[in-house]
């Protein structure tokens, strides 16, 4: 009742049937973050850290938790569908929403680009006759189709598919445990969590900075709230759920696979988007790394990009709807259901640059340390919101989780950002000095960013 | 001629003749809900209140649709779910409006909520079979069955007489090209054609952009409920798009 109260406060009233348990939103959650998401990112992420990966998952999901604790305050605040957008818009300002809502948009408009190219490097894995480039063009071909179809991801679809990376994960770590008792791989050391002799915290934020991607999407729970049966307070509670889950499951699976990578000082001196493949074949052949490879092709390639789409789509509607991006991007197809205009754009995006990005060798990681970069800014807004609206604007007594949780989620997000990768960082402020001229302009026009929808 | 009811001429127009739709079924379904409280509200049955809505009161003062939205004491069954959870029979259409989807609409505008929330609420039924059964019912649409290659069985809704659809579209023809003035109907259904891009279906030689403009600018132009609830439609429309689950 309490949600319903808020909602109406807002000027809303309750419309969508309340239809989506705990489990189905941990599910959604699970689904946009890819359980076996390390997989794909697991060479990048082991070489940045100075082959510590499970120390750079465990400060990540410890961030995020903080980030996810602000998230659940501010959808307690506005329980509304909405993105990081909505809640600096409404929570501090709204200039400050839009460019907000900017810096999520280099994350939101990359995450499909990055996610084709993964798929297209691990396809190109197992079968290496076909280039990457050809395969990045089948992938972007075939979800454009999809998408501009209306076909959707179901909640069952979404059930499904967690399910099947499941056991995946589970083949993986049962026959990789199985080849450490062997005596394969470098046997069971505590080195993939803390190394003295490589260990600073430059280094370890510099890695968090590449494996935070990973837990990226648990926001998309949000979307969701809603639809929540158990409306804000059970998304909280779900986005919790959600990152302590994908934490522990990432947390082991890098792990193992650290123990199994063949050759250690090679892979730190040049990382590879393929170390976890090989890992894999170390521990149970190169059947499983072509399971490995193939279930990651098609949880990046097919199912994830199907809820990214999703949550791009409406970043992109919400903030044209808002007149802050150009009319053309509010426009759907009728036909079939679907936000056709921004399904072309991001067919448009993902293809160029993914085709680009797969020319170089640093091209997954470059693309991952920009779309962190975009969602780690508009993380820190985030606390920063939940500091203004409860504690400045609503004298909330609740030091812990209005000031000092905010306070330390943010710091990490601080140097997390700061030593991120330097041309990220470069290429961040370039599109955040982009997005102040957009809403100076948007000034000029008289179209001072307010926030009108829902989403 | 007797008049078909507003979301009865708005499903011929999106429907081909052989009975396939021309528009997702979400978008038409906000659509036929659009329609439907639009002719409710012009026939002053539903009326807006301090931005609710309200239904107002048979002279006789018996609405058995009205009188379920809170429940129905006979069966026990609650209207959480809308009207629609009620067999055809047991709806209480004929009563007032004749028409499932009509009386549908009046019990859950007796809640009192908001056209927005009455329209997502609404469209999450079956209106486009109500709909369906309505036109079947009233002989404008006729069942065919056929068989695929002989063998897969499929059923199809066919118009009876092309003529229905000619006089659904007839006033938004007549409104686009300047021949009659249209009322507020006309002006709502030419708003609901734009909406949903059935600006084909006029047969107007006329580039989709322009046609697409004066439809909406006539639903803009008419009384303030008509322009009012097209642009809700609207955004019903585009939001549906961007739904993260169908």
């Amino acid at each position: 009742m309490r949600t319903q109260q808020n909602i109406e406060q807002f000027g809303y009233r309750q419309e969508l049937r309340r239809g989506v348990g705990l489990a189905d939103l941990v599910f959604y959650g699970l689904a946009f973050m890819v359980p076996i998401a390390p997989f794909a990112i697991f060479g990048s992420v082991y070489a940045a850290s100075g082959g510590m990966p499970v120390l750079a998952y465990l400060v990540g999901m410890v961030a995020l938790l903080f980030t996810a604790a602000s998230y659940a305050q501010m959808v307690k605040a506005f329980p509304l569908s909405g993105s990081v957008y909505n809640y600096a818009g409404r929570g501090i300002a709204p200039p400050v929403g839009f460019l907000t809502g900017w810096m999520i948009l280099l994350d939101y408009l990359l995450v499909p680009c990055l996610l084709y190219l993964v798929a297209s490097v691990a396809m190109n894995a197992s079968v290496p006759q076909v280039p990457v480039w050809a395969w990045l063009i089948i992938f972007v071909a075939v979800n454009t189709l999809i998408n501009l179809r209306g076909i959707r991801m179901t909640v069952k679809l979404t059930r499904i598919m967690i399910v099947v990376e499941l056991v995946v994960l589970a083949l993986f770590l049962l026959i990789g445990l199985w080849a450490l008792l062997q005596g394969k791989g470098s046997g069971f050391s505590l080195s993939p969590l803390f190394n003295a002799e490589t260990f600073s915290w430059p280094v370890v934020f510099a890695a968090v900075s590449v494996a935070v991607l990973s837990f990226l999407g648990f926001d998309g729970i949000s979307m969701l709230v809603e639809e929540s049966k158990g409306g804000s307070a059970e998304v909280g509670r779900a986005m919790r759920t959600a990152l302590l889950l994908a934490g522990v499951l990432f947390i082991v699976q890098v792990w193992v696979a650290a123990l199994l990578v063949p050759d250690p000082a090679g892979l730190l001196a040049r990382p590879s988007d393929t170390a976890f493949y090989d890992a894999a074949a170390v521990a149970g052949g190169e059947w499983l790394r072509h399971l490995t490879s193939f279930a990651t092709a098609l949880s990046w390639g097919l199912v994830n990009t199907m809820v990214a789409q999703v949550a791009v789509s409406r970043l992109l509607y919400a903030m044209a709807r808002d007149r802050q991006l150009p009319s053309f991007l509010a426009k759907v197809s009728v036909r079939h259901s679907v936000p056709a205009n921004a399904i072309l754009l991001i067919c448009l995006l993902s293809m160029g640059l993914g085709l680009w990005m797969s020319t170089r060798a640093d091209g997954v990681t470059l693309l991952s340390s920009l779309i962190n970069m975009g969602a780690m800014v508009a993380f820190i807004v985030l606390h920063v919101s939940v500091i203004v609206h409860h504690s400045l604007r609503q004298g909330s007594d609740d030091v812990w989780r209005h000031l000092v949780a905010p306070l330390i989620g943010a710091g990490i997000l601080v140097f997390v950002v700061i030593n991120a990768n330097l041309l990220a960082q470069v290429l961040g402020l370039i599109w955040l000095g982009a997005g102040v001229l957009v809403l100076i302009a948007l000034y000029a026009l008289g179209r001072r960013p307010t926030l009108t929808g829902h989403l | 001629m007797t008049r078909l009811p507003l979301h009865h001429d708005l499903y011929l127009l999106a429907h081909d003749q052989s009975g396939k739709p021309l528009v997702h079924a979400s978008s038409l379904a906000l659509g036929l809900a659009g329609a439907a409280l639009l002719d409710l509200l012009l026939a002053g049955r539903i009326v807006p209140s301090a931005g609710r809505l309200a239904v107002r009161p048979l002279p006789s003062g018996d609405d058995p649709a009205a009188g379920r939205a809170g429940g129905d004491s006979a069966t026990g069954r609650t209207g959480g779910d809308g009207p629609w959870s009620w067999p055809a029979g047991d709806s209480g259409a004929g009563q007032d409006a004749g028409d499932a989807v009509a009386d549908g609409l009046v019990a859950l505008a007796a809640r009192g909520p908001d056209a927005r929330s009455l329209l997502k609420r609404a469209a999450a039924a079956d209106l486009c079979g109500l709909t369906r059964d309505g036109l079947l019912a009233s002989g404008v649409l006729v069942r065919v069955s056929r068989r695929r290659l002989g063998m897969l069985p499929y059923t199809r809704h066919e118009l009876a007489d092309i003529a229905s659809v000619v006089r659904a579209s007839s006033g938004v023809r007549s409104a686009v090209e300047g021949w009659k003035p249209p009322d507020a109907r006309c002006a709502g259904l030419c708003g609901l054609v734009a909406v949903l891009r059935l600006e084909e279906q006029l047969y107007l030689d006329q580039p989709a952009g322009r046609l697409v403009a004066r439809l909406r600018e006539i639903a803009t132009a008419a009384d303030p409920p008509v322009g009012e609830l097209v642009e809700i439609v609207d955004v019903l429309v585009a939001e549906a798009a961007v739904a993260v689950y169908r």
